[in-house]
């Protein structure tokens, strides 16, 4: 396994095409926006050399028979679906934000799977290709971008119906070696500090498309990939002169970017897809699947540390032991441990495909995700409640250094008077950090969208609710013929 | 002086630190139990399994060791060094 030094140095080596703010990156690795990001990525390696964590981070490759780091594993039983939460939960109570590495481990197993499943069915050799390509991630410790989402144009027609080809991606060239695509993935977590991307197709597909129904993975920095870096609320507080308190959380974020391929080769020993329209949902059905229920573990553990913060914030300002302080602190614990049981629960029931992974209860992880839209939104807006509006008005970081400002704000802004004043900006920062500053975008909108919006869920709830079933049901107790 | 070895179980949501725990039953038995990180196909005295919370199971079955000691609580830590002084 890479430590987190031999991670770090590992994406210094890539030459990625990224712009950001209208130009061109040459370092990412150090830049002060992009690094939180890479510092939460590569969290993932560092517990995994903790005897500590090692129970969670790792696990033992079904291929080697080698420990390996478990973000690329193929879960052999409920037990590592079951681990795989806990995992995320942990680094989501590490770092507060996004680590991003769990895309690449959803659509590992999901392409596992799939890929044996279209062999068997189409005499394709997608599943060997697959199984070369995690043998050196596994070996290597490798970051992989899972990359589904394109960015779709006219959502009422039909990928190879859009005005324009190009939104969705797709084979343009077809050569003795490989295939040539063209297209966009939107919205790509943790892309930048990823050493290979996944590509995957977006939504079920039919007759006609093609040329749409394609898998593959290839390195990040293959030619004919732009990346541009999505801006986050508050992301250029990160390069102000005083940029500690004011960013909420100095050390670790995430991020997202719009990657374009431009006439990119894919060799054909990549392609784990190549025209099977009808597997094309398998594909997306299965990665949606592992991701939502990844959310009942990322989001409950950036959730523990934003009831943590409120907690703190309480204690700060005097006011932790009014009654409706004690239950607002209770309520976002339920909500927070609700998502967690649903990731557990989904989990515990998954069932063993024919390639020998585990894939979670389908119900009950969308069921999880669902709550995800919601929940987190409703602990933020109690975490502000409890913050008061401190959260938003206190003065900058700059104005707290300044001599002739800063006995005022250590005067004014005092709450319990043993706490220092600073502590009481740096906990109010934290709770405007992960309600509406950068870190707002993995907890909030990421928690609505991620794995899918809303409506999303509800599908594929109705088509796994087994009403038929519920309607017997009640004619036997009713006593209906 | 005993051989023992040390499993970490839990880390998502633990009800006490784990790691301080350990430190505290390594200082207080350093006259009569040598601790180290499990290495495959070693034979341990004693394996300390340091549980988060009440929920963890795992007993580690692919370590050799004599005697397993569970500590799962901050509350129990006297009690895993006095177990383990009594193996000595």
């Amino acid at each position: 396994m890479m430590t987190k030094d031999q991670y770090i140095e590992s994406l210094r080596k890539l030459k990625l095409n990224l712009y950001m703010f209208g130009e061109k990156v040459e370092n990412p690795v150090d830049d002060p926006v992009i690094r939180p990001s890479l510092n939460s990525f590569a969290a993932t390696y560092e517990l995994a050399e903790d005897p500590q964590y090692e129970d969670l981070m790792t696990a033992t490759s079904h291929i080697t028979g080698k420990k390996i780091n478990r973000f690329t594993h193929m879960h052999q039983s409920t037990d590592d679906l079951i681990r795989k939460v806990k995992m995320q939960r942990l680094l989501g109570q590490k770092t507060a934000a996004c680590f991003q590495r769990c895309v690449g481990m959803d659509a590992m197993n999901a392409v596992f799977s799939s890929t044996y499943e279209i062999d068997e069915a189409c005499g394709t050799k997608y599943h060997e290709n697959f199984v070369k390509f995690l043998t050196r991630v596994q070996e290597e410790d490798l970051a992989v971008d899972g990359a589904m989402t394109d960015v779709k144009g006219d959502r009422s027609l039909a990928p190879s119906k859009q005005a324009d080809p190009d939104l969705f991606l797709h084979v343009v060239e077809r050569t003795a070696d490989g295939v040539y695509v063209t297209g966009a993935k939107a919205h790509q977590t943790g892309f930048v500090n990823s050493h290979e991307v996944l590509v995957m197709p977006t939504i079920s597909m039919r007759e006609g498309d093609e040329d749409y129904a394609i898998s593959f993975a290839i390195p990040t920095d293959s030619e004919g990939i732009t990346l541009i870096y999505g801006r986050q609320s508050c992301d250029t507080r990160k390069t102000e002169q005083y940029n500690d308190i004011d960013v909420g959380n100095k050390v670790y974020g995430g991020h997202e970017v719009l990657v374009i391929f431009d006439h990119v080769f894919v060799p054909n020993d990549r392609i784990f897809l190549n025209g099977e329209v009808k597997f094309a949902g398998m594909i997306v059905e299965r990665f949606a699947g592992y991701h939502r229920q990844s959310y009942g573990g990322c989001k409950v553990g950036v959730g523990d540390v934003l009831i943590g913060a409120t907690a703190l914030a309480g204690d700060m300002a005097g006011s932790s032991k009014a009654s409706h302080v004690k239950d607002k602190l209770i309520e976002m614990t339920h909500l927070n441990e609700t998502l967690y049981c649903c990731g557990i629960a989904c989990s515990s029931q998954g069932t063993k495909t024919k390639a020998g992974n585990y894939l979670i209860d389908l119900l009950l992880a969308n069921v999880c995700k669902q709550n995800v839209t919601r929940f987190p939104y409703e602990i933020a807006r109690l975490a502000q409640d409890l913050a008061g509006g401190l959260m938003v008005t206190q003065p900058s970081e700059a104005d707290y250094r300044n001599p002739a400002l800063k006995p005022y704000i250590e005067k004014y802004l005092k709450g319990v008077a043993s706490v220092p004043t600073e502590d009481r900006m740096r906990v109010l920062r934290l709770i405007e950090n992960m309600t509406m500053g950068t870190a707002a975008v993995g907890y909030l909108p990421e928690s609505m969208h991620g794995a899918g919006s809303p409506q999303a869920q509800r599908i594929m709830i109705a088509r796994q609710s087994n009403l038929e079933m519920k309607k017997e049901l009640a004619k036997k107790i009713a006593r209906i013929q | 002086m005993l051989r023992c070895t040390v499993k970490f179980c839990g880390g998502c949501n633990p009800r006490f630190d784990r790691g301080e725990a350990y430190r505290t039953v390594c200082t207080s038995l350093s006259d009569a139990a040598s601790f180290s990180y499990p290495e495959d196909g070693a034979q341990y005295d004693v394996l300390l399994i340091i549980r988060g919370c009440t929920g963890c199971s795992y007993l580690y079955e692919d370590i050799n060791a004599a005697h397993r000691v569970i500590l799962d609580a901050k509350d129990g830590i006297e009690q895993a060094i006095e177990t383990i002084r009594q193996l000595a």
